[in-house]
């Protein structure tokens, strides 16, 4: 990692360059970023030369393979989907969690499992749609208060401050549930030399992302349309629909996705990370099977509780086909090779990544 | 018993200057004072307040100045005697009226006070405001010392009701502000009532009112001639004469002992400067060679006067004047006897006796080898303090680049670091909702920025209220925030609209700001500033919204609150507190930078002050270590 960067530098290279993802990371840890809504600013120079903001950033100085090292003791050979123990198909087999998950339920069930026995102490979730279509991080002790955190909202909340609040707090034996940048951010979290809260994290789940929606730009969009307070749920259906429905008390309304893409963060653009490649487990779609999920396990302890897990019958199983698979690596290269062109062309220099530091391999792959 | 109401005439007093001029009304038997509250004229209503029921006389705190200007003039016409006070800025809100009353005339004895604050130690211009008698063709004094200012003020409703006009008398901070010697005269039996009866229009007849106004004012030249205001120090025939008014005259009068010169150099003393006692005048110039003029802030007295020795050139003959346009005096700035002396020292040439010139500078170098440098800072547990933080943390979370447009009050020190340089604008009051205004409708011009305005709720009842009607209908995007804290703060918490109480501390019906913005058609939120994370997001929500808006920060001004309920105690818990190691970098003590928040140098740890802490509690929501902590309630 980088020494001698402060929260100035964060605000240039990061803040002022439209790379914040809003994963949250260095908020609450000093008084003066703060968060609102998916907007984050350092409020005033703290003066400091060197900052945890910084190194925690997901959009700062991001070496895959020390990450690789420090997450799985090993760098990876698979440089579509990044490390991993296995792949296969899942769904809660607790049909009530189902039918008001997004897909197949499997992160519910996994962090309602995980509540209930004790796994973890505290989850970080999100509540979808809170106010008006943003989402809202809860920390939740009780698998019952889980049930408003199912679904998947395409704007994005800063998971990571609220797993610092909760640090502070003293809440250690967390899990958590975040998208790529926050799952990189935690890692970077958990590897660097700072006191931080996120070594109480102690299982992620990592959710597939394409990109996340700016709240500003897109709850603009959707006011005149929908009433914002009655969203139920967001979905995008596979290709070639190339819609996406929201679904409302009052019906479900539809938009051309080309129309939403504008609202796309510029930061999304330079991410290359589709399937969140450090978390314990990664969890998404199917492309065509609605309630079902795709669950990539990666970490020793990942597999160690998917293991105890299906043991306990929390989950329904299948394995993915080979094409399937094909058409998940084939759509995360895709993520990867668009991220370096995107970065290539802020900095109109081949040679020079931003934030991502690769190595030879995947440098051969995709550079 | 107040020295105001003192019954022994002849009896020698200290008073106030302010003081000095609300015994002499008491002494002219006034009926009636409105004013709006500003340094340094305040202390004279309140003065007046506090005797209101022994003396039956009606006090208010009025809205504004040109109501306040208004409301006395009726009890002027209804023949009584009235008496209404104002710093400079307060001139300028009543001109309107000032331009017609003297056209229309009046009746009872009517007094306006211009208390002006030369170096604006208080205010946020400096004016001189006795150009407001020359341009409205109205009598104007000048007290010089305490025993003028109340003898005048008694003799103004005199000159007043001879001439059915409003008499100016011009204060100045020094005089208004110190305390000297007043001996006192007989109160009056009052046997006033009130009744209405004439006409009083300016407009139909506005060209035959103003000759008739030019009459009138030659009449108080005449008064003025022999008015023992203006008079003659020294030797008999001196060739060199300081000619001078107001505060200037003790100023003069100290150079020239300063230096020796009491046999060499006459001062003459003009009580009435406008219009000039030109006879009384002429008289003491003949023989004359030189003037120096001394005067505090514009040379009004010296024009007036080189008129004067224009038109008598043939009577004087040649005369050297030296004053602000020769540079013998800056024509800003507070006077003083240093300056007096040097002036005369030049002209003279002879050494000063006064400091040299390096006299600050050494001092300052001095002091601060032992004292901290300190810049101006709200209290401690000022909710402004939190407000300025939230809407700093809104705009910059907001990131377009938005700005304040300040006003007149407390938080007008937003302009400098106590509210972290937010303010960038500030004029008069009512000027920071204006200027938004226009630049809520300049969208179609490229901008972008949103724009704050903050007012306070004595400045929102007072000037802010027009313009956001303004902003309303010509839906103008701009978010005005007020800053409530219960009372007209800065001048020492007069009552306003809204705090429920009249002048005299009695139950008064209130207006709240929230009503008058819904009625307008505005959005309004009220929030608590000192629930901070609340208050910069719904400040941030707020801002994302277009057209006109309002967030109503309501949380009572502190000093106030402190006296009057039990506090909670703050501690810092040094093993909380990790010093240096926080990565914090000391924000409590050099950023949030409340004064009642320090750095124990020993322990290099914060440390609360409990001599100044008034137990808000801001700092303990902002911690990051959860290090500041409650004791219980304060005694």
């Amino acid at each position: 990692m980088q020494a001698g960067k402060s929260s100035s530098d964060l605000e240039q290279e990061v803040f002022s360059q439209d790379l914040c993802t809003s994963c949250g990371a260095c908020v609450n840890i000093c008084p003066y970023i703060k968060v609102v809504k998916d907007k984050v600013a350092v409020i005033e120079p703290c003066g400091l030369t060197e900052g945890k903001c910084y190194d925690f950033c997901p959009r700062t100085l991001t070496d895959i393979a020390a990450l690789d090292k420090s997450v799985f003791g090993k760098t990876r050979t698979d440089y579509s989907l990044g490390p991993y123990i296995s792949i296969e198909m899942a769904q809660a087999k607790d049909s009530e969690i189902r039918c008001r998950a997004q897909y197949g339920g499997v992160v519910s069930a996994l962090m309602k499992y995980a509540l209930e026995t004790g796994e973890i102490s505290n989850a970080v979730l999100t509540r979808p749609f809170d106010v008006a279509l943003m989402p809202s991080s809860v920390l939740v002790e009780e698998s019952n208060q889980m049930a408003e955190c199912a679904g998947s909202n395409y704007v994005s909340s800063a998971t990571l401050a609220k797993m610092n609040e909760a640090a502070k707090q003293g809440k250690d034996s967390l899990g958590l549930v975040g998208i790529p940048c926050q799952v990189i951010a935690l890692r970077k979290m958990q590897s660097s030399k700072h006191e931080t809260g996120a070594r109480g994290v102690k299982l992620v789940i990592g959710l597939f992302c394409t990109w996340a929606l700016s709240y500003k730009g897109f709850s603009e969009f959707l006011k005149g349309k929908v009433d914002l307070t009655k969203v139920k749920r967001i979905d995008i259906p596979p290709p070639p629909a190339n819609v996406m429905v929201v679904e409302t008390a009052a019906g479900d309304v539809k938009f051309s996705l080309d129309e939403v893409r504008k609202f796309i963060k510029p930061t999304c653009g330079v991410c290359y990370d589709m399937t969140s490649e450090f978390a314990d487990i990664s969890v998404g779609m199917v492309e065509g099977i609605e309630d079902w999920n795709t669950l990539i396990v990666r970490t020793p302890a990942g597999k160690k509780f998917i293991d105890k897990a299906k043991k306990a019958d929390v989950l329904n199983t299948r394995p993915l086909e080979q094409a399937r698979l094909e058409h998940l690596k084939q759509a995360s290269s895709i993520k990867k090779k668009r991220a370096i062109d995107a970065i290539q062309k802020r900095t109109n220099d081949k040679k020079n990544l931003l934030y991502l530091r690769l190595n030879a391999q995947e440098k051969r792959k995709y550079v | 018993m107040v020295t105001l109401e003192l019954d022994q005439p002849g009896k020698i007093v200290l008073m106030m200057g302010d003081e000095a001029i609300a015994r002499g009304a008491i002494e002219a038997g006034v009926d009636f004072c409105a004013s709006y509250p500003g340094t340094p004229a305040t202390e004279i209503t309140e003065s007046l307040a506090r005797v209101a029921d022994r003396f039956n006389i009606y006090v208010e705190w009025s809205t504004n100045e040109i109501v306040a200007f208004e409301a006395a003039t009726a009890a002027s016409l209804a023949g009584l005697r009235a008496l209404v006070a104002m710093k400079q800025n307060g001139i300028n809100v009543c001109a309107d009226f000032l331009m017609t009353v003297n056209l229309a005339g009046t009746n009872g004895g009517l007094v306006l006070v211009a208390a002006d604050d030369p170096s604006a130690i208080s205010s946020s211009n400096e004016q001189d405001s006795r150009s407001y008698a020359r341009y409205a063709d109205l009598p104007l004094l000048e007290p010089a010392d305490f025993q003028e200012a109340k003898d005048m003020t008694k003799w103004a409703f005199e000159v007043s009701e001879k001439l059915g006009l409003p008499c100016i008398m011009r204060s100045v901070t020094r005089l208004s502000h110190s305390r000297g010697n007043v001996k006192l005269g007989e109160l009056p039996e009052k046997k006033r009532t009130a009744k209405f009866e004439g006409i009083y229009i300016s407009g139909a007849f506005a060209a035959a009112q103003h000759a008739a106004l030019h009459q009138k004012l030659e009449q108080a030249r005449e008064e003025f001639e022999s008015s023992p205001f203006n008079f003659y120090v020294g030797p008999k025939k001196a060739r060199f004469v300081i000619v001078t008014s107001g505060s200037g005259w003790l100023y003069s009068r100290e150079a020239v002992a300063a230096l020796g010169l009491e046999n060499k150099v006459v001062i003459l003393k003009i009580g009435t400067t406008w219009p000039l006692p030109e006879k009384f005048i002429v008289e003491h110039l003949k023989n004359v060679t030189e003037i120096l003029i001394v005067e505090e802030v514009d040379p009004f007295l010296e024009q007036n006067l080189k008129i004067l020795l224009a038109e008598q050139a043939k009577t004087l003959g040649p005369i050297e004047v030296y004053g602000a346009k020769s540079g013998h005096r800056p024509a800003y700035g507070e006077m003083n006897q240093d300056k007096v002396a040097q002036a005369l020292a030049s002209i003279k040439g002879l050494k000063t006796r006064a400091r040299d010139g390096k006299y600050v500078e050494k001092a300052k170098e001095l002091l601060l080898s032992y004292i901290p440098i300190r810049m101006p800072t709200f209290c401690t547990g000022c909710p402004h303090r939190a407000s300025l933080w939230a809407i700093k943390s809104a705009l910059k979370l907001d990131g377009r680049d938005g700005f304040v447009t300040g006003d007149i009050g407390c938080y007008s020190l937003g302009a400098g670091p106590a509210g972290y340089f937010q303010l960038k604008t500030i004029h008069c009051m009512g000027g920071g909702i204006g200027l938004a205004n226009g630049f809520g409708k300049l969208d179609k011009f490229g901008f972008n920025q949103p724009v704050i305005a903050v007012c306070g709720d004595s400045t929102f009842y007072h000037a802010a209220i027009p313009a956001l009607i303004n902003a309303r209908v010509n839906n103008s995007n701009v978010l005005m925030v007020v800053l409530d804290n219960g009372g007209t703060a800065m001048t020492g918490f007069q009552p306003h609209p809204g705090s429920g109480c009249d002048a005299l501390g009695r139950p008064a019906p209130t207006v709240e700001i929230e009503n008058i913005c819904k009625a307008i058609g505005v959005e309004v939120r009220v929030r608590d500033p000192f629930e901070i994370s609340q208050a910069v997001q719904e400040l941030y929500d707020m801002l994302q919204e277009s057209g006109p808006r309002v967030m109503v920060f309501r949380r009572r001004c502190f000093r106030i609150e402190a006296k009057e309920k039990l506090q909670k105690k703050y501690y810092v818990d040094q093993s909380k507190c990790i010093g240096d190691d926080c990565g914090c970098a000391r924000f409590c003590s050099r950023v949030f930078n409340c004064p009642g928040i320090i750095w124990d140098q020993e322990a290099q740890r914060a440390k609360i002050d409990e001599v100044v802490c008034t137990g808000c509690g801001v700092c303990a929501t902002l911690c990051p270590r959860g290090a500041i902590m409650v004791r219980g309630v304060a005694s």
